[in-house]
């Protein structure tokens, strides 16, 4: 399977008559976008706003990011399942508005998590404070079930990326990145001597607010399964996951996943990239046994040499994390698996709920109690009145000069366990 | 037989005629993994993870576990022994950073939803 991913490159968004992208700008027409999105009757009012890199803006609280994308050619829609009807994804060519995001805040729960700072000492941990963001602030009818106030946020966050991906369906990109997963057989064939390597991606599935939607599977349901990876560019995963803003994956961590890209980046050349296997992190001891037994069996059937191994939380996938490792290493398959710490403050603390002596590469997305200090912005976007819980209540402290001093854990992707975050130890 | 123990109202009003609940009423997130572990080590069996969830165990006051009196053999023993003497430990490293808040009652009530949901997961598949 071969996808093409065309690059148009964002420097800006703006508000504007007429939805367009021109000369590397998103004009985005809001009327238009907020009927669409208020086609669903669970929302009583949607707000935008926009957030651009090096502004005095705070985002806060952060749901999910998504990336607007559009397929141009191929067989099927970005978010099959979700917004496009089921068809399978990953070939032909997608557009890719790079260099924008749209972002959904929503107080799904008073405690909703996670800060988007687009300038100061907290932009530095987000890859967030890069991008053109368009910010969707959605208010629920009154008396709207947890449940179904979660769905409604989550789907207008892809309807918005989705109706300005549109946008760019006739542009012609000038810069084409190629991605191509040929069959196990012909794999073996053309590259005899190069390591076969896979990517166990495991997905976040406990429950509300902890969800991920694989064609609009809910991952708690699924066995471990394989997929290609240019499935996972044309929105086959999506994220229904907004707890722990740290280290969950939004859905644009999704779309450009970094050890995907690493990975292809080094096909054919150092290794065989082989494919993807996808598996869970439900919190029924059985199914954990289940899902591990069977990613390990993936790994074996399809004559793998080595495994990257990705999770997606904190706590309980820890185990999961640990299961998985053991039994892969367990069927002579070399592992690396990336995580993140919850070190303490000080760092000395054990960073897992879980460990074994198989899981001796490692590779860590940071310590989530790191203290950081997080300057006075001059505008928030979304629900203000969660400072007083993110910065006083729990994750941090409200300083008198309006300064927020939090743990690391409170930006948005800042430990991301797929290692598309800023850390690093060069 | 399953049973939960918790300290979650709303998983004893929701499920409590259909499941044995053992319900730790004012008690705390560190008094749930304490019971699990008494439980544990009179030879039940853990079915649900102790760190179910992303909330943290200074931030969410509640936790429900399920385990159950079905066989456990020395391995799995040892096992689940350390998952739950694990729980502890990070509860004590969280709550030694930050000491969990006392909550307003709305926000109480989210998190009693939230670790409801987690838990549901579980309980839909023994019901």
């Amino acid at each position: 399977m071969k996808l093409e991913l065309g690059i148009i490159p964002i420097n800006d968004i703006q508000f504007g008559a007429e939805s367009k992208v021109e000369n590397g700008t998103i004009y985005v027409n809001a009327d238009e976008l907020r009927a669409l999105i208020l086609e669903d009757e669970d929302l009583k009012s949607v707000e935008f706003d926009i957030a651009r890199p090096g502004e005095s803006v705070r985002i806060m609280p952060v749901k999910d990011v998504i990336e607007p994308r559009v397929k141009v050619s191929g067989e099927g829609a970005m978010f099959p399942g979700i917004i496009s009807k089921v068809a399978p994804v990953g070939s032909g060519r997608t557009n890719v508005l790079r260099g924008s995001a749209v972002v959904t805040t929503g107080k799904i729960v008073g405690f909703q998590e996670g800060i988007i700072d687009m300038t100061g000492e907290g932009a530095k941990y987000t890859p967030f404070s890069k991008l053109n963001n368009l910010v969707v602030v959605c208010e629920p009818v009154d008396g709207l079930a947890k449940h179904a106030h979660e769905k409604a946020v989550r789907m207008a966050g892809l309807k918005a990326a989705d109706y300005i991906g549109k946008l760019a369906k006739d542009i012609v990109a000038e810069e084409i990145e190629t991605y191509e997963t040929v069959s196990v057989k012909e794999g073996i064939e053309k590259w005899p001597n190069l390591p076969r390597v896979a990517y166990v991606l495991m997905l976040q599935s406990q429950g509300l607010m902890h969800d991920t939607y694989v064609y609009g599977v809910d991952a708690k349901q699924s066995l471990s399964t394989i997929i290609m990876p240019t499935e996972i560019m044309d929105g086959a995963i999506i994220s229904g996951n907004c707890v722990s803003a740290c280290d969950k994956n939004t859905t644009y961590h999704h779309l450009n996943n970094p050890v995907i890209k690493d990975l292809f980046a080094q096909h054919g050349k150092t290794i065989n990239f082989v494919g993807v296997i996808i598996t869970n992190e439900n919190v029924y001891l059985a199914d954990k046994m289940r899902s591990s037994d069977w990613s390990a069996k993936l790994c074996e059937w399809l004559g793998v040499d080595g495994a990257i191994v990705s999770q997606e939380g904190f706590g309980n996938p820890d185990t999961d994390l640990i299961m998985n490792c053991k039994k892969i290493e367990g069927k002579g398959v070399k592992t690396v698996i990336i995580t993140d710490e919850y070190a303490g403050r000080d760092g000395l603390s054990q960073s897992l709920a879980d460990a074994d002596a198989a899981a001796n590469a490692v590779v860590t997305g940071g310590n989530a109690n790191m203290v950081i200090h997080l300057p006075k912005l001059d505008k928030v976007i979304g629900y203000p009145e969660v400072a007083d819980i993110i910065a006083g209540g729990f994750d941090g402290s409200l300083q008198a000069d309006g300064s927020i001093v939090a743990e690391l854990q409170v930006i948005t992707g800042a430990t991301n366990e797929m290692g598309f975050n800023q850390l690093s130890a060069r | 037989m399953y049973k939960i123990i918790t300290n979650n109202q709303l998983c004893l009003v929701k499920y409590g005629d259909q499941i044995p609940v053992e319900f730790l009423e004012g008690k705390s997130y560190m008094d749930v993994l304490l019971a699990v572990r008494d439980y544990i080590q009179k030879g039940w069996r853990l079915e649900t993870h102790p760190m179910t969830g992303s909330l943290k165990p200074n931030q969410t006051p509640y936790k429900s576990i399920m385990v159950s009196n079905l066989p456990v053999d020395r391995e799995e023993f040892y096992q689940q022994e350390v998952t739950i003497e694990n729980g502890i430990t990070a509860c004590k490293k969280f709550q030694s950073i930050r000491q969990t808040p006392d909550w307003p009652e709305h926000l109480r009530e989210d998190f009693r939803i939230v670790d409801l949901s987690l838990i549901e997961g579980a309980i839909q598949k023994i019901l």
